[in-house]
């Protein structure tokens, strides 16, 4: 029984790691940028929604677009002040670049919010269904319904409008979208604010559900990371299905084994996705950086 | 006339080396406490940076995650001095053979992946081994970390043992990327990262070489993780495979120069000198602190650079000043 309400609860917690890879995702797929800066977005959302909480007494869902237009203005001024000075750079100059950022945020974080763990409690927040032995919380099914609808969203914005097509473009070939008129240092720093408004909307939602301090950021960007290498860079159907299977994988395993060990099999499936299949589950074949 | 200045420089270059080796020597017998632990850990970071060099510098593999052979080092030596009693030269040995067995094993399957794939996937190495030792409590005491067994000796003592067990580790770091530097595997490991296909073409079996030269730096970082547990004398899974280890290595060697002998270590010196000086004054932001400063390095210093391009520049400034004929 404790077996299916841990398939439950992974399934439900996989949206949200799927709402939080498929912004990082975008970043990677677009710019060929690796973010570790995209677990302290997700906090800043979180933090965001806390504080609204707090002081005005709203409710969580309610400050999703807060953080999301919070996080779209950060993100658009660290990409063009910023990211975009170093994106012609190596793979390791990116990343440590990153690195820094994230060091930065997070200590931010903690002169303003302090180390102590914070999480929300609301009003209905005890309240759920029961199906035979499985519960259902409001929350968590609220949370997730919440995240796969954004994640949706994000797939119908990239396929169905112009910036969509104009960003496609982009990451296929920034010659040629700048040969027919698309700016590309905007699109860029566009395609990052999105991202980042992905996280911090994926924060609002965690703030719901899971307790958080300014140091478990890292946490959020390695979930990202397995996410997309499983679903496959720049597939949004990829990172749901992704999402769903590390969220149940991730529950089964901390009942099946000990919970302590979590952690090692995230990163476990992540090599072994790396190394038997690179692309991914859903994966299109991506530049050159993986050998035939 | 251009042939006299390579000379020259090479001259300056090598007297520059030796200056410093004599200071670093004599550093050990005048300094006092504090500054013997300072310097003790610009050594320890420029060693890792080396370590990263011969992976990411001369082979072009960004191993993000090279920390993890510094804390299978910190483990196998903490395991072997305190399980099973070993003198810690035995322990550090032991370390060396966990770590090269550790690239060998790990080397042929991520080697297929290049660029970021890489990169993440010697993240992910660190983060799953880092995950089993907090876990595996029978063997690692888990989060409790570990006490090692103290070295004899008076405080100020071993402050100069560990300066003077650093140095040389340092100074071995060095020599070996020297040899690199002028060997046919080094040539072979430059090759690869300059065109993998070529290189194959060129008869180097490339996962050969990438495999080999990972195990080398491999067990430069072990050793240097054998050490530092023996220094602090008690370890845990947080502090040994912590990822700011790497990435103050990367910096130092994008500041010194990817592929360059001697760069690292300068900027060892640079790097954490100056951030010991500027961080004690923001006791409460020396994270970010840290952050900002990792950012400056990469925005300011362009790629293949540090110490080398400031010198290609500084030779072309001199050359543009020669009447034309006499330029190179």
């Amino acid at each position: 029984m404790l077996v299916l309400q841990a398939l439950v609860n992974g399934l439900l917690l996989g949206g949200l790691y799927a709402c939080i890879a498929v912004g990082f995702s975008l970043i990677w797929g677009v710019m060929n940028l690796i973010n570790l800066a995209h677990g302290s977005f997700v906090l800043v959302g979180a933090y965001v929604t806390a504080t609204l909480n707090q002081a005005f007494g709203l409710d969580p869902f309610v400050t999703i677009p807060v953080s999301g237009a919070a996080l779209f203005i950060i993100g658009y001024v660290i990409q063009r002040g910023l990211i975009n000075l170093v994106l012609a750079r190596s793979v390791f100059a990116t990343l440590i670049f990153t690195f820094g950022l994230n060091m930065l945020l997070v200590n931010l974080l903690l002169l303003v919010f302090t180390a102590d763990v914070r999480g929300i409690t609301v009003s209905y927040g005890g309240l759920g269904w029961q199906f035979g032995p499985v519960r259902v919380p409001y929350t968590r099914a609220a949370v997730f319904g919440v995240a796969v609808l954004l994640t949706a969203g994000l797939a119908i914005f990239t396929n169905c409008t112009r910036l969509g097509a104009a960003i496609k473009a982009t990451s296929f070939d920034v010659d040629a979208a700048r040969l027919v008129g698309i700016d590309v240092d905007h699109i860029y720093a566009t395609t990052f604010a999105i991202g980042a408004a992905m996280a911090g909307m994926a924060g609002s939602l965690i703030a719901v559900v899971l307790a958080f301090s300014p140091v478990t950021g890292d946490s959020f960007t390695m979930k990202a990371f397995v996410v997309v290498v499983l679903g496959g860079l720049g597939s949004i159907p990829g990172a749901l299905a992704a999402g769903i299977i590390l969220g149940i994988v991730d529950d089964l395993s901390s009942v099946l084994l000990d919970p302590g060990y979590r952690d090692a099999i995230s990163f476990g499936v992540l090599l072994l996705v790396l190394v038997v299949s690179p692309r991914g589950l859903f994966g299109k074949r991506f530049y050159a950086e993986i050998q035939a | 006339m251009p042939k006299s200045r390579l000379e020259g420089g090479a001259a300056l270059r090598r007297a520059v080396v030796v200056a410093l080796f004599l200071a670093t020597i004599a550093g050990g017998i005048v300094l006092d406490n504090y500054w013997l632990r300072s310097l003790t850990e610009v050594f320890l970071i420029a060693a890792i940076a080396q370590s990263i060099n011969i992976i990411a510098g001369f082979t072009g593999y960004a191993a993000f995650g090279q920390v993890v052979f510094f804390g299978l080092g910190n483990y196998a030596t903490a395991i072997a001095m305190t399980r099973l009693d070993m003198p810690f030269i035995a322990g550090a040995l032991l370390g060396s053979v966990v770590c090269a067995g550790f690239a060998l094993v790990c080397g042929w399957p991520l080697f297929r992946l290049k660029g970021h794939y890489f990169a993440i996937a010697t993240l992910g190495l660190n983060g799953a081994v880092q995950a089993i030792v907090s876990n595996w409590a029978s063997l690692t005491q888990g989060g409790a970390g570990i006490s090692l067994p103290l070295p004899p000796g008076n405080v100020l003592g071993n402050a100069r043992l560990f300066y003077a067990a650093f140095l040389a580790l340092m100074w071995a770091s060095v020599v070996v990327v020297w040899l690199l530097n002028r060997t046919r595997f080094g040539f072979a490991c430059r090759a690869i990262r300059a065109d993998e296909e070529a290189a194959s073409a060129a008869g180097i079996n490339p996962l050969l070489y990438k495999t080999s030269a990972w195990m080398v730096s491999a067990v430069l970082a072990g050793w240097v993780g054998s050490v530092y547990a023996y220094w602090q004398s008690y370890i845990e899974p947080s502090v040994a495979f912590d990822m700011d280890i790497a990435v103050r290595g990367f910096v130092i060697l994008l500041l010194g120069g990817p592929g360059s002998v001697f760069g690292p270590v300068i900027a060892a010196f640079v790097f954490q000198l100056t951030s010991i000086v500027v961080w004690s004054y923001l006791l409460t932001f020396h994270l970010g602190l840290m952050g900002l400063l990792i950012m400056a390095a990469v925005l300011f210093l362009p790629e293949q650079s540090g110490w080398t391009n400031i010198r290609a520049a500084l030779a072309a400034r001199a050359s543009a000043a020669l009447p034309a004929f006499a330029r190179r």
